[in-house]
Parts: structure tokens; sequence; C-alpha cells
């Protein structure tokens, strides 16, 4: 069926693209994919990880230059040879991963790449300096100074420069690849209000996020890719939820939170005053007389904004910082020493950190390899390792976990976000942790896997495991935990029950407004 | 119906295999064998002494290629290879020649000295924080200045000077052993130390479980440290491997001059470094395997025998090397994933 | 942890400054009646300037300063290593001119840069002796060096006649691109000039002796009949000499090096690997005796050209 619009009437697109298809190696990616921009519009791109949405972003930025079909910007159709290329087209890509130089001035990185320069290549310093004040200040970044490094300032910072780079650009065209993942909740409030300013300006935005309620609350449209195909677009008001995740996973899920049941056990891990230093520098303490307990089978929210501690006290426990801990710690009512990562792999603790890739995974190793690290001494008696030993128990990770990959001797850089994380779970599962501490367990994952890992969750909690869990995504939290501890500025600031707890009431000690604990 | 689908898997798994690092590597020294092959000297490249040759010269860069390899694969790097070689050959030469110890004791003292130092280059890296470049480069302009301190400057060799007379010792039976070959003439004795210092790193990587925690440092530092892997003592362990086999290299040295030369093994560190990388082994770290060494070692080998056969100028093999270095690794570098 | 790594630092600092300041601490103590009775010199101090103490040749050439030296008794010398380093050794001769040695004998590292420097000391009245390698123009008191072209050349006529005029000979050179290693080459080719020797094998072996057995082995490999094997050093030679050995040759050829010091060429002539080795003398006694001399006032010539003499078998019974 043809639709027949009256495009006079309409503003020309900004951005059409038609029958995209795109194969690696033979492998079928993209399959005539459909996506168009108008200004003045957030487009949601939505899909699960693997659907296909990085490539034809990336089609869109000039990264992949071979593909069929037809790119057309503002009614031309063109063919980039490179990002360089895209840029001058006005299309600016926000990354997922940054692409910023940690040790170069704020100022630098914003025209890294398009320096202003007087004859001869001179940097303007000055007149960059100013340029970059000037943007940041249209976000409600005033108080940076644009001539100290990049790295001095926290990842959200940093993340929002990352956007004022794009405005640099002035360009139309901007593609925001989860842009909220490191952000704090102020500041995801911030990066929407600009989003505003930009669609004002009729700028077009194309938004990927894994997060329900970021896409109802900025799209005006979504456009839903499964598979590496072209599911449908609509307008947002035209699609709720029920029916959007029907569209990315092909079937209803009617039960995102599966519900929490059993009762717990025995107190498992108790701090008493626990206090961890800050090994750098800045304030004296990353978390400070902290002092709460977990029993077996529970789940433990600990909410937090970032730098709350609520992260640093999860990797204290684990002895991540090394034996620096003050205060007192009881792993099933004998007290613990903590030392290092080593020593709490043996006294069954583990961590699954928030970073995977930093600081969770060996990304060239295979997923054999990885699995079995954290556990290896069970796998190499007398030092010898016992390489038919690790495939069995990898196998039956992978299917206990639902590890989707075509071998075990894959390294996990070629599996999806959510497959990694599911390894690295797996890695963590293998050490047979009595109490489980789990940074962001669901960040970058996308919806299947998210169901899967709450599944899980479930599961090793009516198995007896203590699981203290650190989440930024509110709904989760308030879902998935048995009682809830607030931290603010390193102090935990209130303490709910389950269903005591509404998001209001968190956000609000989170603030570091003191509840006083119950 | 399952016909065409195992002819599939056996194109696959040809693909595979031609896709995977060793079959690159191999196309390296397919290629160099081939210019052999054209080019053979009047035939002398066909002639058996002249591989048994080839395996002989390098066998001394693959023991310290050995230990580069387990260093490379920790992400680290040990550009001290060259001057233990140096310090080890002076130390064996001295007891043995000088002092006139057995090989009983000096072989055990000389393998120490060379472990010694390669602990002190871990020491910095892992408990000081150095970065292997610098710690490794200090051992290597220090050990060079110990050598020539022992030595004060001069080869020790078998003539001793008594007075204004020079009195000469005969060869030890070590030094003779050494320089020997075995198995009815066809293979050096140093060759069958490779092969060992090949098994030894094998056995390592592949076996053990300190093997595994070194790729996975070399893969991911941060990530291995909170999985429970003793960082530190690993890279005491592989720094300390390094200086072993390096000592090794370094009586096999010795034992080919039959003297200790105090400026032995000057720039062997950058050849140590051109056998693990044309092999395919990743200067990041974390990925490569000691195989890939054997036939970066068989590649460097063979292409210095092809240039010497032929009588090629110096300033001829140091371009045609450098460009091979460069095809080589070119190669293997717009495969990659 | 981080004091006791400066302590040691500082030890091993303060131990290796001692050892080095020891052999100047005589020097000090003798040169003070130099000052005190300028009249009539019965002592005096020379400053010894080596451009790199990293070769064997090198050292020797120092030994010998200092054996000579020991023998007469005025004569104190003070000895400065210029770690291959030419800008090094010019802060050094600097370093002597304002000490007020009364002479100073130099083996250059490079000719360019050294060059205004010991026109400088010429200068001030301190005579300088130029040993081994030149320097450009003539200001300097005396040059005192070995010729290698002539020694290359008595190599070749030494092997012409050993060979009887006929022969297939490898030669395995230094570096090309080094001076002694094109003298000692072209020195050669005058010297078998009009015989029927044929060079069939030459390659570089960089002076060391792991490369001229790689070297030699090629050229064993390849050809069946060598009759003998010019080296440009002697541990060239006895390399090439470990390849034949180990392909059961080394009867049926000849092994001839450069250089002839006492612990390395010497030895090996001595126990028959080598058939002849050509000193290289190091000239450090030349240059002491040379420098007694001078500091008596007497003339000495402009240029000295060192004798080398050549081992043999012969030269042992």
């Amino acid at each position: 069926m043809t639709l027949t619009v009256d495009t006079t009437a309409a503003p020309p697109l900004l951005l059409q693209t038609s029958d995209i298809s795109k194969d690696f190696a033979g492998v079928t990616v993209l399959e005539k994919v459909q996506f168009d921009l108008r200004p003045g519009e957030v487009h949601i791109l939505a899909g699960e990880n693997g659907a296909g949405k990085s490539t034809l972003i990336k089609i869109i930025a000039g990264v992949h230059t071979e593909y069929s079909g037809q790119v057309d910007i503002q009614g031309f159709t063109v063919r980039m040879k490179n990002p360089l290329d895209a840029e001058k087209y006005g299309i600016a890509v926000i990354h997922q991963e940054m692409s910023l130089v940690p040790s170069m001035s704020v100022a630098d990185n914003i025209f890294l790449g398009r320096e202003n320069t007087h004859a001869f290549g001179w940097l303007n310093h000055n007149y960059q300096k100013q340029q970059a004040h000037e943007i940041l200040r249209e976000l409600g970044l005033e108080g940076i100074n644009v001539s100290l490094p990049l790295e001095e300032y926290p990842i959200s910072v940093q993340q929002m420069i990352e956007i004022a780079k794009a405005l640099a650009l002035k360009s139309r065209i901007i593609i925001m690849d989860e842009p909220t993942s490191a952000l704090t909740d102020p500041e995801v409030e911030k990066l929407f209000a600009i989003i505003d300013q930009l669609k004002a300006k009729g700028c077009g935005i194309i938004y990927i996020t894994h997060k329900m309620e970021e896409i109802y609350r900025i799209a005006d449209r979504i456009t839903v890719l499964r598979d590496g195909k072209y599911i449908g677009t609509a307008d947002a008001e035209d699609l709720p939820a029920n029916k959007l995740v029907n569209w990315m996973v092909g079937r209803e899920i009617t039960e995102q939170f599966p519900p929490r049941t059993g009762t717990p056990g025995a107190v498992s891990i108790r701090l008493e005053n626990f206090s961890v230093p800050n090994p750098g520098q800045g304030a004296k303490w990353l978390a400070h007389d902290v002092s709460l307990e977990a029993r077996a089978g529970e789940i433990i929210g600990l909410a937090g904004l970032q730098g709350s501690g609520n992260s640093a006290l999860l990797q204290g426990i684990f002895g991540a910082y090394g034996p620096i801990a003050h205060g007192r710690v009881f792993l099933n009512d004998k007290p613990y020493t903590i030392s290092h990562p080593r020593h709490a792999i043996n006294s069954g603790v583990a961590l699954l950190t928030s970073d995977r890739k930093a600081t969770g995974l060996v990304l060239g190793m295979n997923i054999t390899r990885n699995i079995t690290l954290a556990a290896l001494d069970d796998f190499s008696p007398g030092g010898w390792l016992k390489h038919g030993q690790e495939v069995d128990a990898a196998q039956k990770h992978r299917e206990a976990l639902r590890i989707k990959a075509d071998r075990l001797e894959q390294e996990v850089n070629s599996l999806s976000g959510g497959n990694q994380q599911k390894v690295a779970l797996a890695k963590w599962l293998q050490t047979k942790p009595r109490v489980l501490l789990l940074d962001e367990p669901t960040r970058g994952v996308d919806i299947g896997a998210k169901a899967e890992i709450y599944r899980l969750m479930n599961q090793w909690t009516s198995e007896g495991v203590t699981i203290l869990l650190i989440t930024s995504e509110m709904p989760e939290l308030l879902a998935m935990s048995d009682r809830i501890y607030v931290m603010s500025r390193g102090k935990v600031t209130a303490h709910y029950q389950r269903g005591d707890a509404t998001q209001e009431k968190i956000l609000h000690a989170a603030m570091g407004h003191d509840i006083g604990l119950n | 119906m399952t016909e065409p689908k195992h002819q599939d898997t056996t194109n696959n798994s040809l693909v595979k295999f031609l896709s995977s690092p060793i079959a690159r590597a191999l196309f390296a020294l397919i290629l160099v064998i081939i210019i052999g092959l054209i080019r053979n000297a009047d035939g002398s490249f066909f002639k058996f002494e002249t591989h048994r040759d080839m395996l002989r010269h390098i066998s001394r860069y693959g023991i310290l290629a050995c230990g580069m390899t387990i260093v490379i694969i920790t992400a680290g790097i040990d550009l001290s290879v060259g001057s233990l070689l140096g310090i080890t050959a002076v130390i064996f030469s001295l007891t043995t020649l000088h002092l006139g110890w057995g090989a009983f004791l000096a072989i055990p003292l000389t393998l120490l000295a060379g472990v010694g130092c390669g602990l002190m280059s871990g020491t910095l890296i892992g408990k000081f924080k150095l970065q292997p470049f610098i710690a490794t480069l200090a051992m290597m302009v220090f050990a060079r200045g110990v050598a020539k301190y022992i030595t004060g400057g001069e080869k020790i060799t078998r003539a001793i000077q008594k007075g204004n007379e020079f009195v000469y010792v005969d060869l030890p039976g070590i030094f003779a052993f050494l320089n020997s070959r075995v198995l009815n003439d066809s293979v050096a004795v140093v060759t069958i130390i490779f092969l060992i210092c090949l098994l030894i790193s094998w056995l390592l990587l592949d076996k053990l479980r300190w093997g595994r925690y070194l790729y996975a440092i070399g893969g991911n530092e941060e990530a291995a440290r909170l999985s429970g892997v003793p960082v530190r003592a690993m890279k005491l362990l592989a720094y300390g491997i390094s200086g072993f086999f390096c000592a090794v290299a370094g009586m096999c040295q010795a034992a080919s001059e039959q003297q200790g030369d105090p400026e032995a093994g000057q720039t062997y560190e950058l050849t140590a470094i051109a056998i693990v990388v044309i092999g395919g082994t990743n200067l990041m770290g974390g990925r490569g395997s000691i195989w890939l060494t054997l036939i970066g070692a068989l590649t460097i080998g063979y292409l210095e025998k092809i240039l010497s056969i032929n009588a090629v100028s110096e300033a001829g093999r140091l371009m045609l090397t450098g460009a091979i270095i460069v095809g080589a690794v070119l190669f293997q570098g717009t495969k990659k994933r | 942890m981080k004091k006791m790594i400066a302590l040691m630092l500082v030890a091993m600092l303060v131990g290796i400054f001692g050892c080095t300041k020891e052999p100047q601490q005589p020097a000090g103590t003798e040169t003070k009646p130099t000052g005190t009775e300028p009249a009539a010199k019965t002592s005096w101090m020379i400053g010894m300037s080596q451009c790199n103490l990293g070769e064997p040749w090198r050292v020797q050439m120092n030994a010998d300063v200092k054996a000579a030296a020991e023998k007469q008794p005025e004569l104190t010398v003070l000895f400065k290593d210029a770690q291959n380093d030419s800008l090094k050794q010019v802060s050094q001769m600097e370093e002597y001119i304002t000490q007020g040695v009364d002479l100073i004998i130099i083996s250059p590292k490079e000719a360019a840069p050294l060059t205004t420097v010991v026109a400088q000391a010429v200068e001030k009245g301190i005579p300088v002796i130029v040993l081994d390698r030149r320097v450009v123009g003539d200001e300097y008191t005396c040059f005192i060096g070995a010729d290698n072209k002539k020694i290359g050349k008595a190599a070749g006529e030494w092997i012409v006649k050993k060979l009887g005029g006929k022969g297939n000979v490898v030669e395995l050179k230094g570096l090309m691109t080094s001076t002694p290693g094109q003298d000692r080459h072209t020195g050669f080719r005058e010297g078998i000039k009009g015989s029927d020797i044929k060079i069939i094998f030459e390659a570089d072996m960089k002076w060391l002796e792991p490369e001229a057995r790689k070297e030699m082995e090629s050229a064993l490999a390849r050809y069946d009949n060598i009759d003998l094997v010019y080296a440009h050093n002697d541990p060239g030679a006895h390399g090439a000499y470990l390849a034949a050995q180990a392909a059961g040759r080394e009867k049926d050829i000849l092994f001839v090096g450069i250089d002839g010091l006492a612990h390395e060429g010497q030895m090996y002539v001595k126990e028959g690997i080598l058939a002849a080795s050509f000193e290289y003398p190091t000239g450090g006694k030349e240059a002491v005796e040379t420098a007694l001399k001078i500091l008596h006032g007497e003339d000495v010539p402009k240029e000295i050209t060192l004798d080398s003499t050549v081992y043999t078998a012969d030269s042992f019974k």
C-alpha cells in the first residue's frame, strides 16, 4: 500500500534512509530498514541489543560505508565516505562509550578535530576557551573551568561535555546513544532540558535508550528494529509500553519484574561502623560509619546518587581497595578481616562491578576462560589446568543463564552487552558465593536479558544467597529489593522495608536529607 | 540434506584456520622460504647444514624470545634481555674459566643471577608500579654496567694474566658440550635447549593456572585483580622466567664464543621483540602463544640465512629485514577483526 | 620503603664514585710540588682522554699508557672515559685545560667535534698528543696512530705468500660503514693485487663473533673449496674457525685476523686456531715515550705511524 502524503505542507525531512541493508562477512545485520527524522522531534530508535540499532547509526554517521539502500539528508541523496563527511552534513553522534581524551583540557576536547586556528595552524586558544565556555553555559554548566583536563571532572560531567562537543558542531541531526547511562537524575533532567532547547531550534534527535521511563518522557516518535529487520514506526502516544515491548521482543513480556518470594534466613553479612577511607584525592571517606545487616535469601538495595558511596561500600567489603577499611565485618556471625579480592572470593563474597568492560571481563579471552577465572583453583589441582572440567562448567552456566553464543571458544568481545553481563555473572556464580555484591547488574542490558537476570536473582536468593544490589533504575530497585538502604555522601541516610519505599522518599534521602534510621 | 551442510563446515573450518593467527604467521614464514627456494645460492639452501646451522644461530635469540613472549602476554616488555644475556655470559665464563668452578656449581649460580635480575625488574613493575618499559630500560643499562664492572671492560677469555705473562686454561667440558651437536650430528645442543625452553613456556602458558593468570593480566589487569588473580606475584613470575631464559641463552652465548664478552647481547632485545611480533603476538598483551614465537623465530632465522648465503650487503639486509617486519605485521593487522 | 630506596641509591652512588676517584687521589697529592717549584720541573701530570672504554682494544690502550707511565716515576697520568660521547669528551678536555695539566693525550671519538678543544689546549700552551683517530687541521702537537690500510696490505701480502699466489679466500669484514673496516678492506685488496687469489665470499660481520660464525656457515654451505679466511678482527676469525670446526673443515682452512691482543689473537695463534694475527698497536707506550720527550723540550715528529707486528706460530717458539 502506498500512502500519498502532502509533502508541501510538512517541513522537509532532515534525514531519510530507505531500504538500508548491510551484512558482515555474509551475516545479514540489517535488512531493508526504513528510518526518517523530522526537524524538531525526538525519534527513539528502539530494539534489543543486537537488533541492528548501532549498525544503522554507524551508517548514518559515515562509519560504515558499505551498505545498500539510500540515505537522503534534507532532500539530497548522499553517500558518506567517512565520519568527517557526516560531520559536514550536520550529523553529530554522542556515543555510549565516550570519544573524549581524558588528559586534554575541556576546551580542547570540545574542539578536537576542528580546532580554531590562526594562519599557519597556530591554535587560537583564547577563542576556543571563550566559545567552549559559551556552549557550556548554554548547557547550564557555568562552573566548569575549560582549561582543566577533562579527567578532573566526574563521568557525568564528561558526558555533558561530550554533548557540548556536538553542539559546537552546530549540527542539525544529533544522535544520542544511551546518553544517560552514566548520568545522575538531576543531570538527566538537565539533559532533557537541553534536548527541548535543541528541538525548539529545529534540530532532530535520534535517541537510543533501554530505559522505558526515558522513552515516554521525551519520545515524539518511535521506530523499532528486531533482528536487523524493520518492525515499524509509530507516534509515542500510539505505542504504549506493552505494545512497544511486544514489537521489540516479538512476544509479550507480561511481567517485567518477577515477584519476590521466600523468607530470609540467618544474618549472613553484618557491617558495624564500617568505613572506607579514600585512597585518592578529595573527601576523606568514600563510605563512613555504615552499619547494616543482610540475611540469607535477601536482596538488599543500596540506593544513592553517583558518588554517594554505595559503590565504594561494595568495593570496600570486597577488598578492592586493599586492607584499608575500618570497622567490623561479620560473615555468618564470624569476624571477617578485609584484605584482598582473593580473600573475599575464598570467603564466599563476590563483586560484580558496574563497568564490565573496564573491570569485569577480560574481553580478549574466551567465554570459558572468563567464567572460570575467579575460581581457577578449583580447576587446577596442583596448578595444572583441567581443560575438560572448565568446559563442562562453562557449558552448565551457558545453559542455566541462557548465554547466547556460537561457541564457548568465542572471545567475550564478540558477545552482546547482555550476554557479556551473563558471562560476568557466571564467573561469580562459579565461585559459589554466599554474598553476592551486584553493582548495576542490568546496565546496558536489553529488556529480554534484564528479565532473565531478575529471574536468576530470585533463583539464587531462593538457594540462600544474599544479594546487595546497586541499580540506577528506580523501578528495578523498588521491585527487586526486600529492604533498601539509601546512602548520601558516604553515609546511610535512610532505611526502608519493602513496600515502604517510594521513588520520592528515596530521592529525598539520596539528596542528603537525613530521614533517621528506624 | 546432510551432505552440503557437512561440506559447509569443512569449508568453514578451513576459512577459520586460514584466518587464525597461526596460519597468518605461517604465511610469512612460507613466503620467506619460497624466497629461499628461488634465491638458493647455487643450491646452498637445499643443503641440510644450512638449515641445521640456521637453527643453531637463531636458538639463542629464540630462547630470549620465549621469555619475551611471556612478558608481552602480560602487556609488558623486557628491554633488559640483551644485557642480562651479557651479564650471565660473563658470570658463567668468569666462574668456569677463571675460577675453575665445575658446571654443577656455575650453572645454578648463573641461572640464579638471571632470575635475580628478572625478579628485580618484576619488583619494580609489580610493587613500585613502574612502567615495564622504564623499569627494564633501567635494568638494561644497569646490568650492562655491572657486566663491565665485573670484567673491567675486557672479555673473559681462556687467557689469564699472571704478571706480564698469559696462562691459557683448557676449554671446560660444559663449553664444548653446549657448542656441540647431538643425534648423529644433526642438531645443535643449543637448538635442543631452545626446544626445551619452548616446551617450558608452553606448559606454563597453556597448562598451568599461572599461565591463565598471565593472559588475564595482559587482557585486563583490573578485572584480573578483582577476580582474585595475584597480579604482583604473576609479574614477578613473568620477569623472573624471562631472566631465567636470559641466563640460559647467556650460557649458550658464552659457550659459542668460548668467552664472556661484557658487550655480548647488544640489540638482542630488539631481535627478540621482532621475533615475538612477527609471530603475531600482540604487544598490547592478553593474546598470543609460544608457537607463534617459534614461527617468528624460524621466519627471522630463515630470512637472515637466505640473506647470508646470498652474501647480500649489510645495507640491503637492513632494508629487507625492516620491510619484512612491517609486511608481516601489516598482513596480520589487516585480517584482524 | 621510599626512604630505603633513596638510601640504597645514595649508598650505590657513593660506592661507585668511591671506585672511580681512587686513582685520582695520589695524583692530587703528587701535583703539589709542581705548583711550588715552577722553575725546574721534575714531575708532570698527563691527562689521558679516552673516547670509549667499551672496546677491549681501548681498555688495552689505557693499560699500555698506564704500564709505560709507571716506569717513569716523574709522570702521573689521569684517565677519563668519555663513554662514546663526543660532547662529553669535549667537556673532559676542558676540565684538563682548566686543571692545568702539563700534557694531554687524547684518543678522540670523532674528528670534527674535538678539533676546537684540542686547538684551545695547544693555544694555552698544553701539548696534545692525538692517538689513533685524527682531528681536523694541524693544531696539535703530535699524532700517533697505526695505519689500517697498511696493516690490511701487510695481511694481503702475507696471505699471497702463504697461499703461493693463488687460492679461494673468504673475507669477513667489520662494518663497512666504519673507517677501520674500509681501510682493512682496501688495504687487503691492494695487498693481493696481481695474484691469483679469488675472493669467493665476503660479508659484514659487524666485528661480532656470532655474526662471523653465521656468515662463515653460509660460506661453508655454499663453497666446498675454501683455502683461507681473512677477518677484519680476531673474534671474527675465531668465529669463522668455530663454524669450520662444527662442519669438520677447520683443518683445510687457514684463518687470519687483525688486532693481536694478548688474551685474544695471540692466544688463538698460540693454540693453532689462527695462522696469523696482525697486531693493531694501541700506541699507548709510544704516546708516553713521546710525551716524555716533549716535556723534556725535545723535538718530536708531527706524525708517528706505528709498526704492526704479525703474530704467527713462529712468534711463540
